[in-house]
Formats: structure tokens, C-alpha cells, sequence
């Protein structure tokens, strides 16, 4: 699985007037791409400040105090405001809990809705210029430094430039297509949904409206391989028709032509589309017109063009290129291992020096930098964000070293106060608070860790070798300068925003998406605002997708409506879901893995299944057992008290006081992360090997066994 | 249960809203009964009007149409319907039937707590004459302060006060510039209570019961967390003695842990105090657990109603069926598995010939249906 998100020990605090509260105390977890990742706990979890700092929008007195968080080749923890703007919305896109405070007041719904898509649009098509260009230019280079005779090196430059030429052309003939195919897709529904209506003899107001969408939308479905042009008199005859008989009231002609529209429409939906990649270089390179023929056979009359002309030798030369890379790359590796284990003793000294470390870290930067592969479509994000996090360690730890002086020496003079006031016998009236010395010796472990996992990640690049299938790579390249190529043609006017926020509007569930386009947030009730707030974060169309109790205030019915909705999409584009909730029903709906967080810790990880009907640690049984389902009728076992004041984090396990199964060691040493499968870790004193064996509480046994039997009658 | 008192019922309640030419049916005919001592649940997606109807009982709104008697007494009476059949009236003799009903509901809108009060003050005049009759001395001058002090309280009592509300968002029904004391104490003060010992006392013995500290009464709202807040709530809804609790969505929003907390408070504090309660939520796994029966409601249209356990176990109207299959559940593999099933009137009913209405299909199940629909389900019911 290709990891789209790393968080790797991160801690964060808050300056506050009485202290600083630790609201995370070192997390780890990784998120797939197109999986869902649900957090739970209680309020005060640290599971909203979490997914804030990897979205960048931690509050203004959060110290952030170690940790990476790793997306595409980026540390999000070290990149600065400006290359956030790129990332927040864009491919990382929040739903907040509360929706009225993330919507403007006194700006209309549909204007919201655009704002992010228009804007976005411009800096996207940038982007994929840029990238497009770039990795063209690589491609380039790799192909003349490995060509093993001159005529390939002459080749190289010509292909590319080709290649370049006919994309784009292959883009627009596509992008007409699709929008004359969604058209017609689309007056097809609609005249599916408003015959229907009609036939039940309930004509809403809004149907005039709707009619003029669907003859907007069949006239825009006219198209070479969709609606043809010979039938486009037929379409406005019955146009036009269709118009004067819902105006004089006539809903019997009005639903004759509709289905005379709808069969003309279906037919032309179903129709065999021709490959519009090999279409656009037969048109750019080939003076010849196209051939009239079906087109089955036109698109293998058109493969074999390509290839003979291009798309062999295309191949061969990028799959050689992408070998040379690759090849340069490992080469690097061998040198960047030497270079990183030599680099070791000299951040191991018991004082580092600052230029020393400077300078190695200089070298050290321009040896991983060799490593990195420009061909690789996954970045190697360990390569990338090295330097980043070696610099802040370093940084980190000269600071500390200043600062831990002066920390001492106000320590020190408060203790000198404080015991000569106790030798006095008299009430100090303030408590004595350990030094806050930042601590050295953990930024040096840090620092041979960071290093240390840079080399194990090489050598097991390096022992691996050789396997990687270039054939589907060359393949995924191409896709890959397809995308930003179309990246690159995706113009986003006002026009096709709204067209597409009012379809998004639809999307979500929003009822007559034309007129509420133009209404305030105000008008709206909390259900329909929340989808409204879904729609923005779906506007930009993300990667990854942050879900903060996005349905905790909506009723079940809009709450499943919502939460299949959100599945749907991932499935769909592929997204990558983080979904913080407390309601473990919604947990069980969406969850592909689950962690259950508390007091700023993750005590719990593993799969679905694993916590459902396998969980080991007693919070999560406290949790389990604390909802009602439809079959509980005994009395609910609330968790006694309250999370602990994380000013004051407790020394053991945080959970300890409020834990009925808690032992002695608990109150005074943190549980370490016990393995249980492969899957499914929970950090508990429970599962030592000479700890008494515990049964969960009896609710959650229950409901276990409940579960089990409902399936079975079911399956 | 049938032979239990009924404490509320509610009859034919309608409740229009009006923008400019445009009406809209919050509340539409609605009917139902509470039995002294039951949990009612009420159900159905936001903005169907279970709220409304809360707050149309408790007197927040004046109702369109319909009655509703408390305890016997007609607490709020609409005109709406009666006005319009008057119009449509051509008999005389029905007309002058139908003007005293209108003028009727009228004095109880808007007298039925004077009448309450003025009911209280001979009470409790008969009762202190009596004793005061008889008393002599010192001990008459102290029973006529008493008496002074009964007839001001018998004055300022409301019926209504016999209902209270508690409400869904614990933040923002509560006043950040009063102490919870104030707060708590707030009723008794208006109903007229002065004796500052008594006041703190009774706020003391509130804040036990709900699970808080005497040390509380003098904080502000904003030093407590959500579930504390809630449960302030419930103090300032319980010190008032009140018969009928009506609970709007006391839970949806907090944790739910806490929740669990705010549950059981709620169920020990009926078994205690023998409370009704008229429970809106639309948790239905939370309403299942709390409640004794459930009614369902759909665009203001109560669809369904019946026992909670009947309800769960043979769901007849669709909407009820695809709000029952939109619970999730903690069971991970049953989650990914279950189909929602989806509610579209249109396709579900015809009622263009045939308007429906509200039936019972089984003792104490009744469905909002029509002749057509009925018989389906009766069939389906007996062959089963």
C-alpha cells in the first residue's frame, strides 16, 4: 500500500497563564492511500489538535516540540505559510464539527462554494504546468545520458517535444467529449427523475427551471462522438416543442417529447468512444484527415499509427531512461550510507560543536539530495524531508543548550527561596515545578534515529535490488504526464464553477441546488449547512480528506446519508480519510483502521475488526460498554470521573485513576505499545506477560457475543 | 399501562408558521397521549417538527389548532380550523355551537393558569380560615404570616410550571452571567419563594442529586464541562417539582461517555421521583434504551407510533423502516454490510385518491396510513 501520510512522535504542547498543557504526547500512525483512518476519545483527547497541525492550523500558542508529519516529500511541521496555501484545501481538505463557523455569514452559498474552485483552478494549472515541464525535462536528460548510441541521443529531444505537442491536443478533443457526454448523462437523469414526477401528476415549482436545464443540457451534448451533428435539428425541433406544450399546459406532449429526447439521448450515451490519446497524435502529426470508419476499428487503425510512429520508441527510450535513474540513484545510496554512518560519532559527542554539525550536515544534505530519484513518481519522502528534520534537531538542540542555563538559574533561585522558607518553617505558598530543560540527550537520539532509519531505508532499497517491473512503470508515466497535462487544460471559469457546485450541491443531498445557490448560510439548517461544508472541502477535490465530527449534530438518517456519501467519494477518487468521531457506530460504518486516543496518547490501534471484537485495553471496553445499542436494557457503565489535567500530566498510565482494572504499576510507569497481532497494538500493563489475565467488562462480552449471533442468523 | 392516568394528551395539535404569503406546516395534526409515569420518545429527522411540538406543549409558541390537556386541563387551544369551518358554515344553529367552541378556547389560551392559580389561592384560603379560626394568641399572628406568605406563592403559581424543558445545547441555555445558584434557584424566586435559607437549601439538595457539589452553586457556567452543564440544566428543570420533563435532545451533544452519565442521571431521577417524560432525540439507540414508547414523525406528520419494543421489532410505515436502517451500530462487519433504505414519498405512497390517516393496527400500534395501505398490513399482520 502506498502510504500517503506518515505522523511519526509528535508532541505538541500550549503556552498557557497556569502552565503548559501537553494536549499530544508522541503519536505514531501512518495513513494509506484510500483508506479510512478513525480517530476516537473524548473531548480533550488531543484527536482535534492532531488533525490541526497536519493541516497547519494550530493555534497561535501551541508549541510544536518534536515530530514529523510526512506528505508527498514534505515535513507539514517545517514548510512555511506560503507552501501551506498550496496544500491546505487543495489536497488536504477539513470538515469542521461546527458549520456555521465555517461558512461567512454575509457571503452567499454559491459564491462560497466557487471562491475555493476558481482560485485553486488558477494555482492548479500553474502547478501542473510546472510539473509537467520538469519532469519532461528529466525524462529528457535521463534518456540522452543513457543512450547507448548517438541516434538515441538525437532521438531523446525530438520525443519529447512530440510528445509534448500532441498531449494537449489529445486533452481538448477528450475534455469536449466528456463535457458533451455529461451533458447528456445528466438531461437524461433529470428527464428520468421529472417524467416520473409528471406521470404521479405533481408538477413542482421548480419544473420550468428544470426543463430549461435539460433543453440547455441536450444541446450541449452535441458532439462528433456523442450526439452527432445530424441530429441536432431533431433535438431543437423537439426543443422547442417541448417548450410550447409545458406553456400551455399540456403535460401529455410535454412527457412525449421528453421521451423522444431521453431515447435519442441513451442511445447516443452508449455509443463505443474512441481513444482520444491516439486521436490527438494522428491529428497533430499526420496531414491526413481521419478516416471514416466505426469506431472500433478507427481506435486500432489509430493504435497502430501511434506505435509505428511513436509510441515504440517512446517506450523504449523512457524505460531505459527511468533503468539509468534508477540505477544513478542506487549508486548514491551506496555513498550516501558511508557518507550517513560517518556522519554518526560526530552528533554522538557529549558537546556538539555548532560548526561541525553545520558543516556534515551540509555534506550530508548533498549526498541524500543525490539519492533522490527525479523519475520516481512516489517521492521518497524519507530522502526529502531529511534535511529539514536534521536542521530543526540541530537547531533545536543549540537553543536548548542556551536555554537551559537560564531555566536552571531561575530554578535554582526559586529552590534557594522555597528552602530557606521551609527551614524557616514557614508556607512557601507556591509549589516548586521541575526545571523545564529541554532535553539534550533526546534531540542526540533523535538525531542518530533519524539517521540510522535513512540507512535501513537505503539498505533495504539496495537489497531489493533489481525487481521493480519498469514495463508498468513506463506505463504510470505516462499516466502520470497525462494528468498534469489535463491539469494543465482544466480551465475553471465562473461559468463551469457554478455548473459544478450546483451538481456538487446535488451531490450531497441538497434539494432545488438553484435557488439555495443564491441564498445566505443563515437559511439554512444545521443538516443542510453541514453538507454545504462538505461540498466546500469537496470542491478542490483533495487527497486527503480530515473529517472532525463532521455528523455528531445531524439527525441518523442525514447522518448515514453523509457518511455514505463521504464513502462513496473515497472509493471513488481514491481519497485518503481521517475521521475523528466519538459515536463508535460511525466508527464501525467508515473505519478501515481505527485509534483510540487518550489524554494526548494513542492506547489503542488496530483494524475495525480488532477493536470491535477483539479490544485490550480497558478505555476502549469503558467506551464500548458506556453506549447503549438497540438490545442494551441494563443500566450503562458511565466512566467514573473526569481525563486528568494535562498541566500536570499523571506519571503512569494517564488512564490509571479512572480505570477499574488498574495495578499498582500503572500509577507508576507509562505503558509501553504491547503487539497483539500484526495489526492490532494497545498500550496496557494488562497484556505484560506476568500481568493477571482480566476478562473485558461483561456489557462489552455481551455485546460481542450478540453481534456474533445476529450474524449468524443473518449469514 | 392502559389503566394508568393520562398526564398529557394531545389532540389534532397544528402549528403554522407564516413568512409573508408562504405557510409552513411545522407541526401538522398531531395526536398522542403520555401515561403518568412513561418515557415518550419522540423521533424523526431535523426539522420535522418534533421540537415544535415540544415547544408548542410547553406554551413557547400559541398553537394553530388542536388542544392540549394537562393533567385534565386544557393547557393551549389553537382556533385555526374551528375558524375556517365557521366560515364554511352555512347552518346558524352550527355557527353559534362553533363560536362559543372559538371563544371557549380562547379563555383557556389564555386563562387556564389564572383559573389554575385562583383555583390554588381558595385552597389554600379554606384551609389557613379553618386553622386560623381556631388558633389564638401568638400562634395566630405566626399562622397569619404563613398564610400571607402560602397565598403570594398560590397567586404567582403557573400550571405550566408543572412542565419543564430541558434543552439541547447545555451552552447556550444557560446564562453566562448568572451563578448556577441563580440559575437553579431562578423558578422558585419568580413563583415567589423570599427566604433566602430555604432558596439554598433546596439549590443544594438539586445539585447532589444531579451528581455536582454544594461548592458549585457559587461558579459560573463557563468553569464546568459539557456534562456538568447538562446537568445543571436538569437541576434548574427538576427543583420545580414538575410532573412532565420535556427533554430535547438532552444528549446529542456531548461526549459519549458523558452521555452515558447524563442517561443514567435521568433514569435514576424517574425511578426516584416517578417524572414523566416526553424524550426527543433522534439517537434512536439512545431513545430505544430511555423510552417506553416511541411516536415517529415526518415532515410534521407523526408516521408511526407504538411500544418501543414493538416498534423495533415490526416497523410497518417506510419511513420508519429507513430511519430504523440508518442506525449505526458498533459491529463492524454488520455496518459494512447494511443497506440504508431509502424513504421517497412519492414513490412509496399514492395518495392522490385516498388521503391517508392515522390507524391502529395492533393494541396500541398506530400507523399513519390509508384504506389501501391498512388493509396490506393487516394482511401482512395476520399471516404472520
Amino acid at each position: 500500500m502506498e502510504k500517503k501520510l506518515e505522523v511519526r512522535n509528535l508532541r505538541i504542547s500550549f503556552r498557557t497563564s497556569n502552565g503548559k498543557v501537553q494536549a499530544v504526547r508522541g503519536i505514531d500512525f501512518d495513513l494509506d492511500k484510500g483508506e479510512t483512518l478513525c480517530i476516537v476519545g473524548e473531548s480533550g483527547s488531543g484527536k482535534s489538535v492532531t488533525t490541526r497541525a497536519i493541516l497547519g492550523i494550530l493555534a497561535g500558542n501551541s508549541i510544536v516540540e518534536s515530530g514529523e508529519i510526512i506528505y508527498d516529500g514534505q515535513d507539514l511541521l517545517k514548510i512555511t505559510e506560503e507552501d501551506f496555501h498550496k496544500i491546505r484545501g487543495d489536497k488536504i481538505a477539513m470538515i469542521f464539527q461546527d458549520p456555521m463557523s465555517s461558512l461567512n455569514p454575509i457571503v452567499r452559498i454559491g459564491r462560497q462554494l466557487t471562491e475555493a474552485m476558481i482560485l485553486k483552478g488558477k494555482i492548479r494549472q500553474r502547478e501542473s504546468r510546472k510539473t509537467f515541464n520538469n519532469y519532461l525535462k528529466h525524462l529528457n536528460e535521463a534518456m540522452v545520458q543513457s543512450a547507448t548510441s548517438p541516434e538515441e541521443a538525437a532521438r531523446a529531444p525530438e520525443i519529447c517535444k512530440k510528445f509534448d505537442k500532441f498531449e494537449f491536443k489529445h486533452i481538448e478533443l477528450e475534455k469536449a467529449y466528456n463535457t458533451a457526454h455529461e451533458a447528456a448523462q445528466e438531461a437524461a437523469e433529470d428527464i428520468d427523475k421529472l417524467s416520473f414526477e409528471l406521470e404521479k401528476n405533481s408538477v413542482g415549482k421548480d419544473a420550468a427551471d428544470r426543463i430549461g436545464d435539460i433543453i440547455r443540457q441536450s444541446r450541449a451534448s452535441i458532439n462528433e462522438y456523442v450526439v452527432p451533428e445530424a441530429k441536432k435539428a431533431q433535438i431543437d425541433s423537439l426543443c422547442s416543442k417541448l417548450k410550447s406544450s409545458f406553456r400551455s399546459k399540456d403535460y401529455k406532449a410535454v412527457l412525449e417529447s421528453l421521451y423522444a429526447i431521453r431515447d435519442i439521448l441513451k442511445d447516443a450515451i452508449g455509443k463505443p468512444v474512441p481513444n482520444f490519446f491516439r486521436m490527438g497524435f494522428y491529428l497533430t502529426f499526420s496531414d491526413q484527415p481521419l478516416p471514416d470508419m466505426p469506431v472500433d476499428e478507427l481506435n486500432d487503425f489509430l493504435r497502430k499509427y501511434l506505435d509505428e510512429h511513436f509510441m515504440l520508441h517512446f517506450i523504449a527510450d523512457a524505460e531505459r531512461a527511468l533503468k539509468f535513474s534508477a540505477k544513478r540513484s542506487q549508486d548514491n545510496m551506496v555513498t550516501a550510507i558511508r557518507e550517513l554512518q560517518a556522519a554518526l560519532p560526530v552528533y554522538a559527542k557529549e558537546n556538539l560543536e555548532h560548526k561541525e554539525c553545520t558543516e556534515t550536515m551540509k555534506k550530508l544534505d548533498a549526498a541524500v539530495k543525490a539519492t533522490i530519484d527525479p523519475l520516481a513518481i512516489v517521492k521518497d519522502s524519507l530522502s526529502y524531508t531529511f534535511t529539514s528534520s536534521l536542521k530543526s534537531e540541530i537547531d533545536h538542540y543549540f537553543h536548548g543548550v542556551r536555554a537551559n542555563v537560564k531555566v536552571m538559574r531561575t530554578y535554582n533561585r526559586d529552590k534557594r527561596k522555597y528552602d530557606a522558607m521551609i527551614a524557616r518553617g514557614k508556607n512557601p505558598g507556591f509549589e516548586l515545578a521541575d526545571p523545564a530543560v529541554t532535553d539534550l540527550d533526546l534531540i542526540r537520539d533523535n538525531i542518530a534515529r533519524l539517521i540510522n532509519r535513512l540507512v535501513d531505508h537505503y539498505n533495504t532499497i539496495l537489497k531489493a535490488g533489481d525487481t521493480r517491473n519498469y514495463d508498468k512503470e513506463t506505463v504510470a508515466v505516462i499516466d502520470y504526464l497525462k494528468e498534469n497535462a489535463s491539469g494543465v487544460v482544466a480551465k475553471v471559469t465562473r461559468q463551469i464553477a457554478k455548473h459544478r457546485a450546483i451538481k456538487l450541491m446535488e451531490e450531497v443531498g441538497i434539494a432545488e441546488p438553484h435557488k439555495r445557490y443564491r441564498q445566505y448560510p443563515f437559511e439554512f439548517s444545521g443538516g443542510m449547512r453541514q453538507r454545504i461544508v462538505i461540498a466546500i472541502a469537496l470542491a478542490a477535490n483533495p487527497d486527503i480528506l480530515i473529517c472532525d465530527e463532521p455528523t455528531t449534530a445531524l439527525d441518523v438518517t442525514i447522518q448515514s446519508q453523509i457518511l455514505e456519501l463521504i464513502n462513496e467519494l473515497k472509493e471513488e477518487r481514491k481519497l485518503s480519510v481521517i475521521f475523528i468521531t466519538h459515536d463508535l457506530g460511525v466508527v464501525a460504518n467508515m473505519a478501515d483502521r481505527v485509534a483510540v486516543m487518550y489524554a494526548g496518547k494513542i492506547v489503542e490501534y488496530g483494524t475495525s475488526e480488532d477493536i470491535f471484537y477483539h479490544s485490550a485495553h480497558p478505555y476502549t471496553w469503558a467506551l464500548l460498554s458506556s453506549m447503549p445499542d438497540l438490545d442494551t436494557n441494563e443500566k450503562l457503565a458511565a466512566i467514573p470521573g473526569t481525563p486528568p489535567n494535562m498541566i500536570y500530566p499523571p506519571k503512569g498510565d494517564a488512564f490509571a485513576p479512572r480505570n477499574q482494572y488498574a495495578m499498582a504499576i500503572d500509577f507508576e510507569r507509562q505503558p509501553p505499545m504491547f503487539k497483539i497481532s500484526d495489526s492490532h497494538y494497545a498500550a496496557t500493563w494488562l497484556l505484560h506477560p506476568d500481568a493477571p489475565k482480566v476478562d473485558p467488562p461483561k456489557a462489552v462480552v455481551d455485546r460481542i457475543a450478540r453481534m456474533n449471533a445476529r450474524r449468524g442468523k443473518q449469514g | 399501562m392502559s389503566n394508568q392516568e393520562t398526564l398529557l394528551r394531545v389532540e389534532h395539535l397544528c402549528q403554522y408558521f407564516k413568512a409573508g404569503n408562504y405557510v409552513t406546516k411545522a407541526v401538522d395534526d398531531v395526536s398522542f397521549e403520555i401515561k403518568k409515569g412513561e418515557v415518550f420518545g419522540l423521533v424523526g429527522e431535523s426539522g420535522c417538527g418534533k421540537t415544535t411540538t415540544g415547544r408548542s406543549i410547553i406554551k413557547l409558541y400559541n398553537i394553530t389548532s388542536g388542544d392540549v390537556y394537562f393533567k385534565g386541563v386544557r393547557i393551549c387551544a389553537g382556533t385555526q380550523k374551528l375558524k375556517e369551518e365557521l366560515k364554511a358554515c352555512k347552518d346558524p344553529q352550527r355557527a353559534q355551537e362553533l363560536k362559543k367552541q372559538i371563544a371557549d378556547a380562547k379563555n383557556d389560551q389564555k386563562n387556564c393558569d389564572k383559573m389554575y392559580s385562583a383555583k390554588l389561592q381558595e385552597e389554600t384560603k379554606a384551609k389557613y380560615e379553618a386553622l386560623l379560626a381556631k388558633a389564638t394568641g401568638e400562634e395566630k399572628t405566626k399562622l397569619q404570616a404563613e398564610y400571607k406568605d402560602a397565598m403570594r406563592k398560590a397567586r404567582n403559581t403557573r400550571l405550566v410550571t408543572q412542565i419543564q424543558m430541558i434543552f439541547q445545547d447545555p451552552i447556550a441555555s444557560l446564562d453566562p452571567r448568572m451563578t448556577v445558584r441563580e440559575t437553579i434557584s431562578e423558578g422558585l424566586v419568580i413563583q415567589g419563594e423570599r427566604d433566602k435559607n430555604v432558596i439554598d437549601e433546596k439549590v443544594y439538595e438539586m445539585l447532589e442529586l444531579v451528581g455536582l457539589v454544594r461548592e458549585h452553586a457559587s461558579r459560573y457556567p463557563h468553569e464546568f464541562s459539557g456534562g456538568q452543564r447538562q446537568r445543571i440544566g436538569v437541576a434548574r428543570s427538576i427543583i420545580m417539582n414538575p410532573e412532565l420533563i420535556i427533554a430535547d435532545e438532552p444528549v446529542s451533544a456531548l461526549d459519549v461517555s458523558v452521555q452515558a452519565q447524563v442517561i443514567n442521571l435521568l433514569n435514576d431521577l424517574r425511578d426516584r421521583f416517578g417524572l414523566t417524560i416526553l424524550f426527543i432525540a433522534h439517537d434512536l439507540s439512545v431513545v430505544k434504551y430511555f423510552s417506553d414508547r416511541i411516536g415517529v414523525m415526518y415532515y410534521g406528520k407523526m408516521v408511526e407510533l407504538a411500544d418501543s419494543d414493538e416498534l423495533f421489532a415490526y416497523p410497518l410505515h417506510p419511513y420508519t423502516r429507513s430511519l430504523l436502517s440508518a442506525i449505526p451500530l458498533p459491529d463492524p462487519i454488520y455496518e459494512k454490510a447494511r443497506k440504508r433504505i431509502t424513504y421517497n414519498p412519492l414513490a412509496e405512497h399514492d395518495y392522490s385518491v385516498d388521503k391517508p390517516s392515522f390507524r391502529e393496527v395492533r393494541p396500541g400500534h398506530f400507523v399513519q396510513c390509508n384504506e389501501a395501505e391498512y388493509k396490506a398490513i393487516m394482511e401482512k399482520l395476520n399471516g404472520k
